[in-house]
């Protein structure tokens, strides 16, 4: 209320015309204002608005309703193969479906195309695309096998490429050596993998993440070095050819390609499903109880973390030694290569560009560094260039890689609604939030609130004319402002309420205050004497103006 | 004379809570000023948004004339150490000590301007001086000492630079009574020429009659003499 | 071959390869960051020295200077790339470690792009002498890598223990938030510490091509080397690497001498193996109260 609202007028006593009117005839007053005016102002935003809640797409189907209980199943286990709510539509009652979780349809059909992909592919890059699709699906299972160590063990390995060559060499090696036919080199691998990933698995149990990372680093070379120098590994051709393979010589070129393709594509299919077995079933959602820096409490419920995380260490070392035997026996061997630098870094680079920890986030990141290196083979250097400027790229930017974006950026808008939120709210005063759970008459709390508003109404109308008004007349009819003044004091509770007490027979008049208690005197406010009953009701009046000013 | 804070229209919180609403707070040179509140009504926060250490605030800050608030939430404490540059004194609540430094070495770390960096002995003997027990510990790393010494140690580290406003957060918090009076005395003790000083307690007792005022903090709100325009008297 | 000259080439491949271990160790205990970019950064003192040989001067002290600058300058270029950007993003740690390694990919692919893969040859910076010490022959660039190694780590830990900068740094490594309320910039400081550990690889760049040539991936070993004389330390102690770097040393020419060059990194990751078994924090990283997370 400022005073710029305030309009002064003279109030004439509409009583005064018939004569009998107690009180002032006319007095100097002000325009009372419209209360609704402070409610509507403090009800208010002065800040603008916004709808909260979300939209959620989701693709609404019909359905009849008996159709929602005859659902296709995964054979022989009664799970469904999408997960499908079935609801009424709340306007027209019609039954109608929707697909909750839509990624087993997004899966499918990348797979498909994955799968259906050399009848697309241009003929004058038929060859390039083709072996790149074979390596991108040998090395989309490595990653998709990366994935359960790093991702749901949380073991931050970099040996990963150091498993998958020593069983390569070592399969090759024995395919060599002795003859041994090619579907058993995978098994070879696997025997290899599994004494490799136990070996690496002890210090896993001791040591934390980086140490751990750092260590592995250190073991990659370690193999790099011990299998270029050692003798019976070859090391003058840059490799270790002439093992037992599935692809026959005397095949067509094509055909030869084409059987690459589609059985690192069944590789990789392969991969997929150990990657949910694990990460989906057991010992996934055990780990997913303990994620890194709650270890403890997730052991404090029962949960053998460190066991789980060494199970699926060696289970997955098994299958990356068995992609080391499948990688020799499909390429008659393997080549050095396998444990550089950089392809630990490439391989690191195809997780952080998907999003380390999911098996989508491998595939892609596999599928664009592949693509990078052994598409666009005439762009030469420049490639792992690129290769590293989008590693870096994505890892300043994004928390988790591409599939963590959605997350992420959820995570930020919240963020940022939460504050423009808060600090735009202009609400608060009378009662905190914490206070008013625990304020149990719910109406009180609205009550306060009112009374607050009423309060800074009125102190809008307390101007120098209505006391001026009420001390030359403290009785009978005044003006609006002056009367809403006095209801609002007429209204105050026992507690501390004003009273005058008539010292003497004829006065003099003290104000004293009610204590409010039943048996409990009143207690003197202040040892000023007013000679008549009217100046008391004015002292009193003047009381009331002064605390409710103070409020 | 400049006023040594000006806090305007200040709002700050930490994502979708506002735990200040829009205060107004004026400081004077050579004042000492008491806030007092209960627990999570706000003090802290008021001052983790003098320093900048809130996750959002909204409102001007002008400490010694310049501005330190902002607007934008750019990561809490992004900017600290620029602010505490220019001449904030922190002495944090829970004391916020390097467990594996020497008292000599924190106290060194607190004079961290080239100019108290040149004349740290001393501005370590003044300190010495109020806190006498540590005179002996200087040796010892700060993770051993007992909690009334750590709290003399971060309180002597914010004495190491000349600043402007020393914030001390429950300087009396955790310790035995004798022990946070002695603190609180010898926090009382010193001279301010013409900076200022603002104590945040729990323990009213321990303020009342001892700083030029004491506002009081409530649901993120002061009540009291926040903006008092009168200076009082230079400092007692 | 005897006893002596194995322990000399100890104490000089401890000298290099703990110069690295040493920088890597200060860098993850003051800002959490595991710098795997010290490849690069060796790399590029390397070329960046060689270039003052080849077009400039040949001048050994300046030669020598240069490479430790644009070793500092590299520590400074890892620092606004990652450090600064990443480092009160989640999950920095590990996004970190992986910025830094995608810094030595794209580093050593441009080394590849620009200088081509041949190797260079750096000038002899400590001449051709000898000295006969004790009856040991010591040639001028064994005794030359061992003082400027020293001498670097001398002055490394005085600036730590007495300068207002290492006690800055000192301090962040205890307690970052800390660190902010008495006005240490962490932004500021992350500078400092990487132009000094840049520093530090730039030596053992300019000290390791007294025996080695400068290539494109010629940092990857020296990198290893680093990091497992680190890890084997404990990470953030800059005793635990000095000691492990005279072990590992020992080690590496006791392999040398009795198994063959071959099996030095096998028997040196069992001997890093072994003592992190023992002390999964390294030889002293349980004795000082260094970050830990």
């Amino acid at each position: 209320m400022s005073d710029a609202n305030r309009k002064d007028y003279v109030w004439h006593n509409p009583l005064a015309v018939w004569g009998t009117a107690t009180g002032n005839e006319k007095a100097d007053s002000i325009e009372v204002p419209d209360p609704r005016d402070v409610w509507d102002e403090n009800r208010a935003f002065k800040v603008p608005t916004y709808k909260v809640g979300r939209l959620k797409h989701y693709i609404i189907w019909p359905t009849h309703g008996d159709r929602l209980w005859n659902r296709m199943r995964w054979w022989p286990t009664r799970r469904n193969l999408l997960h499908i709510k079935g609801q009424y539509n709340r306007k027209t009652l019609a039954a109608e479906k929707k697909i909750i979780d839509r990624r087993p349809i997004y899966w499918a059909l990348c797979l498909l195309i994955i799968a259906l992909g050399p009848l697309f592919f241009p003929a004058d890059m038929m060859n390039t695309l083709m072996t790149a699709g074979a390596i991108f699906g040998v090395f989309a299972a490595i990653n998709v096998c990366w994935t359960l160590i790093i991702g749901t063990a949380s073991i931050f390995s970099l040996a990963t490429y150091a498993v998958v060559g020593t069983a390569g060499f070592i399969s090759s090696w024995v395919s060599i050596k002795y003859g041994i036919p090619w579907y058993f080199l995978p098994f070879i691998g696997s025997g290899v993998g599994l004494i490799f990933g136990a070996a690496i698995a002890i210090p896993a149990l001791r040591l934390d993440g980086f140490y751990y990372a750092l260590l592995t680093l250190g073991l990659n070379e370690l193999c790099r070095v011990f299998f270029t120098t050692s003798n019976e590994f070859g090391s003058a051709s840059g490799g270790l050819y002439g093992a037992s393979t599935f692809v026959n010589d005397t095949w067509e070129p094509i055909t030869q390609s084409m059987v690459t393709y589609y059985s690192s594509f069944a590789l990789l299919i392969g991969a997929l499903f150990l990657f949910r077995l694990i990460h989906g079933k057991r010992l996934g959602r055990i780990l997913r109880m303990a994620p890194e820096k709650r270890e403890a409490f997730a052991a404090a419920c029962g949960v053998d973390y460190k066991r789980a995380r060494i199970t699926i260490f060696v289970v997955t070392s098994i299958a990356l030694g068995f992609i080391g035997g499948f990688y020799s026996a499909q390429y008659r061997g393997i080549a050095f290569s396998i444990f550089g630098f950089d392809t630990v870094l490439l391989g690191l680079a195809m997780l952080a560009i998907g999003g380390i920890g999911k098996a989508e986030g491998a595939i892609l990141g596999t599928l664009v560094v592949v693509f990078l290196d052994k598409v666009l083979l005439e762009l030469g250097p420049i490639r792992h260039f690129m290769i590293g400027a989008l590693m870096l790229g994505v890892v300043l930017f994004l928390n988790n890689g591409y599939f963590g974006i959605k997350q992420q950026f959820n995570a930020w808008r919240d963020k940022k609604r939460g504050e423009w939120r808060s600090s735009r709210s202009e609400k608060g005063g009378e009662a905190l939030p914490e206070e008013a759970t625990e304020i149990e008459d719910k109406d009180d709390l609205y009550f306060r609130r009112f009374d607050k508003l009423q309060r800074d109404y009125l102190k809008g109308l307390v101007t120098p004319q209505i006391i001026e008004e009420h001390r030359k007349q403290p009785l009978g009819q005044h003006s609006e402002a002056l009367e809403r003044v006095l209801l609002y004091f007429r209204r105050a509770k026992m507690e501390d309420k004003y009273a005058l007490h008539r010292a003497g027979a004829q006065g003099p008049y003290k104000i004293i205050a009610f204590s409010g208690v039943r048996g409990v005197s009143p207690r003197l406010v202040d040892d000023r004497e007013y000679a008549t009953l009217d100046e008391g009701y004015h002292g009193v009046f003047m009381r009331r103006v002064h605390d409710l000013m103070e409020t | 004379m400049k006023e040594v804070l000006k806090v305007e229209g200040l709002s700050a919180g930490y994502g979708p809570l506002r735990v200040l609403h829009d205060l107004d707070l004026v400081i004077h040179p050579g004042e000492r000023i008491g806030i007092v509140g209960l627990n999570g009504h706000g003090k802290t926060t008021l001052f983790y948004a003098i320093a900048g250490l809130t996750g959002w605030q909204r409102g001007s800050i002008l400490l010694n004339g310049q501005q330190i608030g902002r607007s934008r939430s750019q990561g809490a404490g992004r900017y600290t150490h620029k602010i505490v540059r220019q001449g904030l004194a922190i002495m944090p609540q829970g004391d916020e000590i390097f467990n594996g430094l020497t008292v000599e070495e924190h106290l060194d770390s607190g004079a961290f301007t080239p100019e108290a960096w040149r004349t740290r002995k001393e501005r370590k003997e003044r300190v010495l001086n109020l806190f006498d027990p540590l005179r002996k510990l200087m040796k010892t790393p700060v993770g051993r000492l007992s909690g009334g010494e750590r709290r003399m140690v971060s309180i002597g580290r914010g004495l190491m630079t000349d600043a402007k406003l020393y914030l001390s957060d429950e300087p009396s918090l955790g310790l035995a009574p004798k022990i946070g009076l002695a603190v609180m005395d010898a926090l009382l003790a010193i001279d301010l020429k013409d900076s200022a000083m603002f104590i945040a307690e729990q323990n009213v007792a321990l303020l009342e009659g001892r700083v030029d005022r004491i506002i009081g903090m409530h649901a993120g709100k002061l009540k009291g003499e926040a903006s008092s325009g009168v200076q009082l008297g230079s400092g007692g | 071959m005897d006893i002596t000259f194995v322990l000399t080439n100890a104490i000089i491949v401890a000298c290099i390869y703990g110069l690295i271990a040493i920088a890597v160790s200060i860098t993850w205990s003051s800002l959490g960051l595991i710098n795997l970019a010290y490849g690069f950064i060796f790399s590029f003192a390397g070329y960046g020295a060689w270039m003052m040989a080849e077009y400039v001067t040949e001048n050994p002290a300046l030669v020598a200077a240069t490479g430790i600058a644009v070793g500092a300058l590299g520590g400074v270029i890892v620092c606004l790339t990652v450090f600064i950007p990443l480092h009160d993003k989640p999950n920095f740690t590990t996004r970190g470690m992986i910025a830094t390694l995608a810094i030595s990919l794209i580093g050593s692919q441009a080394f590849l792009m620009y200088f081509g893969p041949r190797p260079k040859a750096l000038p002899e910076i400590f001449g051709f002498w000898k000295v006969d010490f004790l009856g040991i022959t010591l040639t001028s660039d064994k005794i030359g890598i061992v003082v400027c190694s020293i001498a670097m780590l001398a002055v490394v830990v005085f600036w730590m223990r007495g300068s207002r900068r290492g006690l800055e740094i000192r301090a962040m490594m205890m307690n970052p938030h800390a660190a902010a309320i008495v006005g240490i910039g962490i932004r500021s400081t992350g500078v400092y510490v990487m132009a000094m550990t840049g520093a530090m690889a730039g030596l053992a760049a300019i000290l390791l091509s007294q025996t080695y040539y400068i290539s494109p991936f010629s940092g990857l070993t020296p990198l290893i080397k680093g990091v497992s004389i680190a890890l084997c330390g404990g990470l953030g102690s800059v005793q635990g690497a000095v000691i492990a770097a005279i072990l590992l040393g020992l080690v590496e020419a006791l392999t040398n001498q009795f198994l063959g060059g071959q099996y030095v990194l096998m028997t040196q990751f069992l001997v890093i193996i072994m003592v992190l078994i023992v002390r999964p924090r390294g030889i002293s990283g349980l004795l000082d109260k260094a970050r830990e997370q």
